[in-house]
């Protein structure tokens, strides 16, 4: 497609009034480096994230992802590349950026003795708009602990405190650090929610975590960082497709193919281990509709239990970061 | 115009941290009972041991002297030693950082702590006066009201903005207390601050004369004695450490 098709095309969906996929970035990252000394941490990273996205960094420990953030949330200064968010350079933390973005930092101590609410309040003061106070409590489900000193709080509760804060300023961009770190199941599941409900609102969140679940389930669009280099980035499928995990097609095998007497085409690779035959391919179409061919032509029927196991976020991450072949 | 409105802005927010702030002293009751209880008890102690009796060569009860000097001392636990170490504990903890995710501004923020620090300042020396006043019949001069006012404000800045520079000094948050102890304690006793009849070489007394803590006890023992040493080097003194403790900590002050 030429650029200028595109253009048009992205003017036409713009006219349209559709998705917010074709406003501005929230954030564009440019061949972005950085080292403490002479030990390089990030080696060129680039990405965008659009508004009103949910975008998930993802990778190993110490692969970059909270330096990453934190460059773009202003704490950390860069060695080289453009860094823009909301269309400004953070680098020297300006109070007008600081007034649309909210921040869960990865681990972040509370005034212990204040109380919830209290805290809340003046969170809500420091900036030039706020959301009600009501309405922060009810959206991290802290109605009830209003009135309790931050230091008798669990540590579920803390983390929906920092997200309460965070969101205090009604901030158009959202940065997570890893949310839901040290979660029991039920806790995850409400911080999910309530990420959810941001998204619902127009909200733009980067959230970076090494749950794949988590990212699965909540990113639009991620990105893999390793070794202070993007290795890929898209929504999941793509992101699967571009780590070239094969599709798996599994069917029980029917009894004379285990007795021998019929062979698989030499163009597919199946491997049948007991009862069940698994194909692996990259072509999914093309492989079903041989092995239907294969299966009408030897008079096999329809393939008993056939389905088609798409590759998960879990076997492209493993396959990029582990170089996992299973 | 707009800049009335955002100094009255930046006024608002930081009288709004120091409530909070205060709020927060008073529910640790363990935490405030003891910054008060030091200086009390030390009061108490020497104040009827010691301190007791005229001092050396002159007609003035030692008490006069030992009471503002215990006042000094205050200010300086409050201000430097708990201010500092604070600090050096927000900044561990995090909250230091946290606030600086948000637009609120250094100085509404900082001066909203240090606002809260002459806060707990002015009623530890109310405390300290009166029961001085009560226990020994130690007042201060009705002439000394402008050393008195003009010294508490002028040490809480001072020491306070050392304790800032103090808690950016520290590399950690257990360092803080230790190094704060050690800079002015040995320096409060070379002083004299808890005992008026101690003498010291005149070439140590002229060492000690540089630092803020024998000129902030000075000023505020010429409020309650014009025997006392006039106090305009002194004047001199704490304002030129504050300057420094100013300079040092809007240069070195850290977040995080």
């Amino acid at each position: 497609m030429t650029n200028t098709l595109a253009a048009e095309l992205a003017l036409d969906v713009a006219e349209a009034g559709d998705t917010p996929h074709q406003a501005p970035p929230a954030i564009e990252v440019r061949d972005l480096t950085m080292g403490y000394g002479d030990r390089p941490v990030l080696r060129g990273v680039d990405f965008e994230v659009c508004c009103g996205e949910v975008f998930c960094l993802l990778g190993p420990n110490g692969a970059g992802k909270t330096t990453t953030v934190e460059i773009l949330e202003g704490f950390r200064q860069r060695t080289g590349g453009t860094v823009r968010v909301l269309g400004v350079d953070p680098a020297a933390q300006p109070a007008r950026l600081r007034e649309r973005i909210g921040i869960v930092l990865q681990e972040c101590g509370f005034p212990r003795q204040a109380r919830v609410a209290e805290l809340i309040d003046i969170w809500r003061a420091y900036y030039p708009a706020s959301r009600p106070l009501e309405d922060l409590l009810a959206v991290v489900e802290l109605t009830e602990d209003r009135n309790s000193q931050v230091r008798r709080l669990s540590g579920g509760q803390r983390r929906r405190l920092d997200l309460a804060l965070a969101l205090a300023g009604d901030p158009e961009l959202i940065f997570l650090d890893e949310p839901t770190t040290g979660f029991d199941p039920e806790s995850r599941r409400r911080c999910w929610a309530a990420i959810e409900n941001l998204r619902r609102l127009g909200k733009t969140i980067v959230l970076t975590t090494h749950y794949l679940d988590e990212a699965e389930r909540l990113a639009d669009r991620l990105a893999i960082l390793q070794a202070g280099r993007i290795q890929v980035t898209g929504t999941v499928q793509q992101v699967a497709r571009q780590a070239g995990v094969p599709t798996k097609i599994t069917f029980t095998a029917p009894e004379r193919l285990r007795d021998g007497s019929v062979r698989f085409p030499a163009s597919l690779d199946v491997a049948v281990t007991g009862e069940v035959a698994t194909c692996v391919t990259g072509h999914t179409a093309t492989a079903l509709r041989e092995l239907l061919g294969w299966a009408a032509a030897n008079d096999l029927g329809d393939l008993d239990d056939l389905s088609v196991e798409n590759p998960t976020l879990e076997d492209a991450y493993m396959q990029l970061v582990c170089g996992d072949n299973q | 115009m707009i800049r009335t409105r955002a100094l009255n802005r930046t006024i608002g927010l930081a009288a709004r941290q120091a409530l909070l702030e205060q709020r927060s002293f008073w529910r640790s009751a363990e935490y405030a009972l003891f910054t008060f209880a030091l200086p009390l008890a030390l009061l108490l102690l020497i104040g009827s041991t010691t301190a007791s009796g005229y001092l050396p060569h002159t007609h003035v009860a030692g008490q006069k002297v030992f009471v503002p000097s215990i006042i000094a001392f205050g200010v300086i636990v409050a201000a430097y030693v708990n201010l500092g170490a604070k600090l050096a504990t927000l900044r561990h903890d995090g909250v230091l950082k946290r606030i600086r995710t948000t637009p609120m501004s250094a100085t509404a923020y900082l001066s909203g702590v240090l606002g809260s620090t002459a806060a707990t300042t002015v009623a530890i020396t109310a405390c300290v006066a009166l029961i001085g006043a009560l226990a020994f019949g130690a007042t201060p001069r009705a002439s000394g009201l402008p050393e008195l006012i003009g010294g508490l404000a002028l040490g809480v800045a001072c020491f306070g903005s050392l304790g800032m520079a103090l808690s950016s000094v520290a590399r950690s948050a257990e360092s803080a207390s230790p190094i704060a102890n050690a800079s002015y304690l040995p320096l409060a006793i070379m002083s004299g601050i808890f005992d008026p009849g101690f003498s010291v070489p005149h070439w140590m007394s002229a060492a000690i004369g540089v630092f803020p803590v024998r000129a902030l006890a000075q000023i505020l023992e010429h409020g309650y004695t014009p025997a006392a040493h006039a106090p305009l080097t002194d004047l001199f003194v704490l304002l030129a450490w504050t300057a420094a403790g100013c300079a040092f900590a809007t240069w070195r002050f850290r977040w995080h």
